[in-house]
């Protein structure tokens, strides 16, 4: 079951935690764009094995420094 | 709007010109920035001019070319460049007030390139803010215009960009995609643009957008001039950590090659059923497929996932990363940020590190089927999009809102072209979309070049002129 959405209450406490001091207008921005952020995320949502691996995976070949 | 006046000549026509010594770098130099200086006050296609500097290059190019012939396809030839490429000692601005005295000491991979291949710098396009907010109307320069008619946009990022190649206002421009950036300009300007195969151009020293979305690529009037460039900047930079290690070609090569015995995929769920394209825009894609019928192809349908999906994963993970590059600057001078930018940033805030993994989990799955599904088939159809709709503000929200026929490559990281597919009934282009396997850009670009041929749609260009003066009392 899909959490609840989060409250203004609750994204104002995540902006906090995040760092973020938002004036009453760009809180109101934060709100609404969250709000479609969370259906983004529910829908992105889904069992994963322990060995799912992320497309973004670390290749150390592309670190070394290059003869030029 | 005849298409033989010099500002309208293709950079294949030109560099023919110009090695045969029948065209002069300074007179098409001045050709350019004369049309610039007549037009682009309707279109606001540029943000920065580099006459001066221009007009010393093609100086040069000319003398250079009378002694020892050119050295590359670009030599002498005119180009302008999305203002998030940075070049040495001219601002770079990301049409941001962030940024609005930022003078780069080097110069992007790709501008370097350019600057090598001794073109001409005529100067720096109008883009949405840091490649991603827009359009506009608070940040340092107005949004640009759609030279077809000016009270329709551009599309973006790659705004001016687009603008000026359909204007005649330069023959080359280098853009940027991020989930369409280039298409949509290029789809709205009526011109071809291609998104590469992701890793196939450096983003070294271009403005990021999202990391693991951005690719930089050409745009110009046609797949061939597309395909000169693409074969300038293409290339591997070990210093780029997406760059792709493989081998160097010119892509114009072969461009004439037949697209006779080519499968062609179209998935029809996208835009029939999930996000259903107007009836002009589907018949005009129909009649696109017809003319690849009769150049030999063959038609069939294609099931990648769902395009909600390809979307969804684009968006968190690319707020997530636009977040952790605008962070700072979002916490201490908010305020100098336009506000379609700003809202998309603050978007990126909360999303949760497990979140960004699951976007990039489904991202892999999603990568993986497209491939899958280009086992089946050599290029993949759509309609980029609509035709350009009126230039005014959009929601905020619209980033998350609205479809796109096009963020999916660069989920997949396949090549993408958008070519000019006819107009629609109000006079607005329409597009067609190419998509290519992974590194097939030739191939596409092959494709799209056949169609040009076979259509009329080249030898049309948007009527520029100016009001009549006010009667004098």
């Amino acid at each position: 079951m899909p959490p609840e959405p989060a409250t203004r209450r609750e994204i104002d406490v995540l902006a906090r935690r995040a760092g973020l001091n938002l004036t009453d207008e760009h809180f109101e921005e934060l709100v609404q764009a969250y709000g479609y952020v969370e259906q983004m995320l529910i829908r992105l949502r889904r069992a994963r094995s322990y060995a799912d691996e992320p497309a973004h995976v670390f290749v150390p070949t592309k670190f070394v420094p290059s003869e030029a | 709007m005849t298409v033989t006046e010099l500002h309208f000549i293709t950079v294949a026509e030109a560099a023919r010109r110009i090695a045969r010594r029948e065209l002069s770098p300074v007179e098409l130099t001045e050709a350019y920035l004369q049309r610039i200086g007549a037009f682009d006050d309707q279109l606001q296609s540029f943000v920065t001019l580099t006459a001066d500097l221009a007009r010393r290059q093609a100086k040069a190019a000319e003398a250079e070319i009378k002694r020892d012939g050119p050295r590359s396809p670009l030599h002498g030839i005119p180009y302008c460049l999305k203002d998030i490429v940075e070049t040495a000692g001219i601002r770079t601005t990301g049409q941001s007030k962030l940024l609005a005295d930022h003078i780069p000491a080097e110069d992007a991979v790709v501008a370097a390139k350019l600057r090598g291949a001794r073109g001409i710098l005529l100067g720096k396009t109008a883009t949405w803010e840091f490649a991603h907010g827009g359009p506009s109307w608070d940040v340092l320069f107005p949004p640009a215009q759609n030279p077809w008619n000016t009270a329709h946009h551009p599309a973006g990022s790659s705004s001016g960009s687009g603008a000026a190649i359909a204007a005649g206002f330069a023959p080359a421009t280098i853009g940027s995609d991020t989930g369409g950036s280039i298409r949509g300009p290029a789809a709205a300007c009526g011109i071809a643009g291609l998104k590469p195969t992701y890793g196939l151009v450096s983003r070294r020293g271009v403005l990021p957008n999202c990391f693991s979305h951005d690719h930089v690529g050409p745009l110009a009037w046609t797949s061939e001039d597309v395909a000169i460039l693409l074969s300038i900047v293409a290339g591997h930079d070990p210093r780029d950590p997406g760059s792709a290690d493989v081998p160097a070609r010119d892509y114009a090569a072969g461009i004439d090659a037949p697209v006779a015995g080519m499968v062609i995929g179209v998935p029809w769920r996208w835009f029939e059923e999930e996000a259903p394209c107007t009836p002009e825009t589907r018949d005009g894609f129909n009649a696109a497929l017809a003319m690849f019928r009769d150049l030999g192809a063959t038609i069939r349908a294609v099931e990648p996932p769902p395009m909600q999906l390809f979307n969804d994963a684009k968006k968190i993970i690319a707020i997530a990363e636009l977040y952790s590059i605008h962070e700072k600057d979002l916490k201490t001078r908010p305020e100098l940020f336009g506000a379609s930018l700003r809202y998309r940033i603050i978007a990126g805030s909360l999303v949760r590190a497990e979140n960004y993994v699951q976007a990039t989990r489904v991202r892999r799955d999603l990568a993986m089927a497209m491939q899958q599904v280009f086992t089946t088939i050599d290029l993949m159809m759509l309609p980029t999009g609509e035709p350009a709709g009126k230039l005014e503000p959009v929601p905020h929200s619209s980033l998350f809102t609205d479809p796109s026929y096009m963020t999916a490559f660069n989920v997949s990281g396949n090549p993408a072209l958008s070519v000019c597919s006819g107009f629609a009934a109000n006079g607005m282009p329409q597009s067609l979309q190419i998509v290519g396997r992974l590194f097939e850009d030739a191939t596409v670009l092959r494709a799209g070049h056949a169609y040009e041929k076979a259509t009329p749609w080249r030898n049309r260009r948007p009527a520029l002129s100016r009001p009549p003066q006010a009667a004098v009392a």
